[in-house]
């Protein structure tokens, strides 16, 4: 009997290479491609404002951040609190060669891709060399030791006249095959550049996964003295996690300079950090899907409380006050709930849904 | 030169001696045990030739490479693999991912290669898998491989930890009290892949053990250690025969 490619159900494995394959039946694909294809089709037919179509793109360059914050976090179980300094760490590397070179440089205008690399590069090397306490440290005292460097990250960037002490360092636009990105196309261009990116570095980390470079990282989170017997190196594993979590993180300060055009202390703050990490949360720690949730879920939450307050302060002007107050107020709560009844985040209803189809079209 | 040579070893924490000046010789191919009451040092013992410890004095020698200072995963890479005494395995991995893990020093493709996971990586990949099923066949464990290590009985679990130490591919296999806590027949279980695994596989085995039946059963020699030091080695029936062990087992008069 023909093995059935198109359903779970009597979709048969004969060989191993089979089994490997990152979608295991075609109508997995065929969903997944034509969500994807969705993805970059809309824009040509929609055109949204330009607030709203901030908001989508800061949540891709959340997407690729948290995918970071995931790998170290979620999947090797290291606490990182710093990781807005990692995006900023990217950010700034673009913002430096700016600051040198003029923000319209030919490089800046024409070699981006390249700077986006760079900022990866620098996120992963910073990453590499604050995952060295890492070596000694577990849990909290690592979790306190990234602290630590938000906290320097911050300080160099305020009192360093090179950073412009904080304040808004410009980069220019950005020059495609088309010619020069302008003020109208500018969200719609880096909404698609940050979709190459994710696509890119999400099918990487589904890859990664299969191998031994992605099952470390499980091990030393689970049990590193049982890693360690196994012929890991537990404290290389850890810098490794950082390393290339700070890539990812530096790839979506990139991304975040660019599109903001300039990049300013403002963006990369403790509390972006605890945002970030209340993004892998909400998503689910230790899914690679959960890092797609998270940003979204949170952003449209932040969305939804800025309206709310704004339509309360039509009724009661003092309702302003009230409004800061708001959000870290429902950000503080939707963590607590969903630490309290699912800890393993929205990632594990997609599984639940997923699970339920399973088994279609037989009832088990 | 012979196979794995302790000589000398004395692990000390504090004032207190876990080992002292121990000798031991540990032959190619066989089944030895290192058996002793409570307390006696035996896990130190594996702990020292695994890597955990450091010996405070004397040498560990494994074919001829001196291994008293190596880490665990040194160790591990020079063909030693070792099943703990308290499960030490992935909880939140199946059983599946748990022995592929195990391959981990095996595997040779680069990280780009991984990324792409593409040729090489995946081909090795599969290879790799093929292993692991050979594993699981030998071990039994067909009706777990997809299930979750922490959601498994004890039994079971004991088996996926000397389960994992074998896909390692060892030359050299460490087991602290596989049987432990185990029902009789759990244990029959264990006893009998303990000597596929030699037959089978030419793989030497240390064991530590409570169960003395057993350690006289499949035992080719033995080692007996009490507060540290080595009292009594040899075949079972010398061992057996020993005034001084038997006067730490069950006591004079």
């Amino acid at each position: 009997m023909a093995a059935n490619r198109w359903l779970a159900t009597g979709n048969f494995f004969i060989t191993y290479k089979e089994e490997q394959r990152t979608f295991l039946t075609s109508l997995d694909r065929l969903i997944f491609s034509i969500f994807l294809s969705a993805l970059f089709i809309w824009p040509i037919f929609f055109s949204l404002s330009r607030p709203y179509m901030l908001v989508i793109n800061n949540i891709l360059i959340a997407v690729i951040a948290v995918l970071g914050l995931n790998l170290v976090t979620g999947f090797a179980g290291l606490i990182s609190i710093g990781h807005a300094a990692f995006v900023g760490v990217g950010a700034y590397t673009v913002a430096s060669f700016s600051r040198v070179l003029g923000d319209s440089h030919f490089l800046i205008t024409h070699m981006w891709p390249l700077l986006i690399l760079a900022g990866g590069t620098a996120g992963a090397i910073t990453g590499a060399i604050v995952g060295l306490p890492s070596l000694r440290l577990k849990h909290l005292y690592l979790a306190i030791a990234t602290l630590s460097f938000q906290m320097i990250f911050e300080w160099v960037i305020k009192f360093m006249t090179f950073f412009n002490q904080g304040q808004t360092i410009s980069v220019g636009r950005v020059t495609w095959f088309t010619g020069d990105i302008g003020r109208n196309d500018h969200y719609t261009f880096w909404y698609y550049v940050a979709l190459v990116l994710i696509v890119l570095l999400g099918f990487g980390i589904r890859n990664l996964f299969k191998t031994r470079y992605g099952r470390a990282l499980v091990a030393v989170r689970d049990n590193d003295r049982a890693a360690d017997a196994m012929g890991m190196h537990p404290g290389f594993t850890k810098v490794y996690a950082f390393a290339l979590s700070g890539f990812f993180a530096g790839v979506a300060g990139a991304v975040h300079a660019f599109l903001y055009k300039g990049a300013g202390i403002e963006s990369f703050t403790l509390h972006h950090s605890i945002t970030y990490l209340a993004m892998a949360i909400v998503g689910g720690l230790g899914t690679i899907n959960g890092s797609f949730w998270g940003p979204a879920a949170i952003e449209i939450l932040n969305l939804q409380v800025e309206k709310f307050s704004e339509y309360a302060a039509n009724y009661l002007p003092s309702a302003m006050n009230l409004a800061t107050a708001l959000r870290p107020f429902t950000f503080g709560l939707v963590i607590v709930l969903f630490l309290m009844f699912e800890p393993r985040g929205i990632a594990n209803w997609w599984r639940i849904v997923k699970s339920y189809t399973k088994t279609w079209p037989f009832r088990y | 030169m012979t196979y794995l040579n302790i000589s000398e070893v004395t692990l000390s924490f504090g004032g207190l001696n876990a080992l002292s000046h121990v000798n031991m010789a540990i032959e190619k191919g066989l089944i030895t045990s290192i058996i002793g009451p409570n307390g006696a040092g035996k896990t130190s013992m594996l702990n020292c030739i695994s890597g955990f410890y450091h010996p405070t004095e004397g040498q560990i020698n494994y074919c001829g490479k001196n291994l008293t200072h190596s880490s665990p995963h040194e160790v591990s890479s020079m063909g030693i693999a070792r099943a703990f005494q308290n499960l030490e395995l992935f909880r939140g991995l199946s059983v599946l991912d748990n022995l592929l893990l195990a391959r981990h020093i095996k595997l040779k493709y680069n990280f780009f290669e991984a990324l792409i996971f593409w040729g090489k990586a995946s081909r090795v990949e599969a290879e790799n898998r093929k292993f692991v099923e050979e594993v699981i066949d030998f071990m039994e464990l067909e009706p777990y491989r997809k299930s979750l290590v922490g959601n498994l009985s004890y039994g079971v679990q004991k088996k996926v930890e000397v389960a994992r130490a074998l896909t390692l591919d060892p030359d050299l296999l460490l087991l602290d009290e596989p049987m432990a806590g185990m029902n009789l027949e759990e244990k029959e279980d264990i006893v009998r892949f303990i000597m596929d695994i030699q037959k089978e596989r030419g793989v030497t085995v240390v064991l530590v053990e409570h169960d003395l039946g057993v350690v006289m059963d499949i035992s080719d020699r033995i080692h007996v250690l009490d507060f540290g030091q080595l009292i009594g080695s040899g075949t079972p029936e010398e061992v057996a025969s020993n005034p001084k062990v038997i006067e730490a087992y069950i006591g004079n008069e």
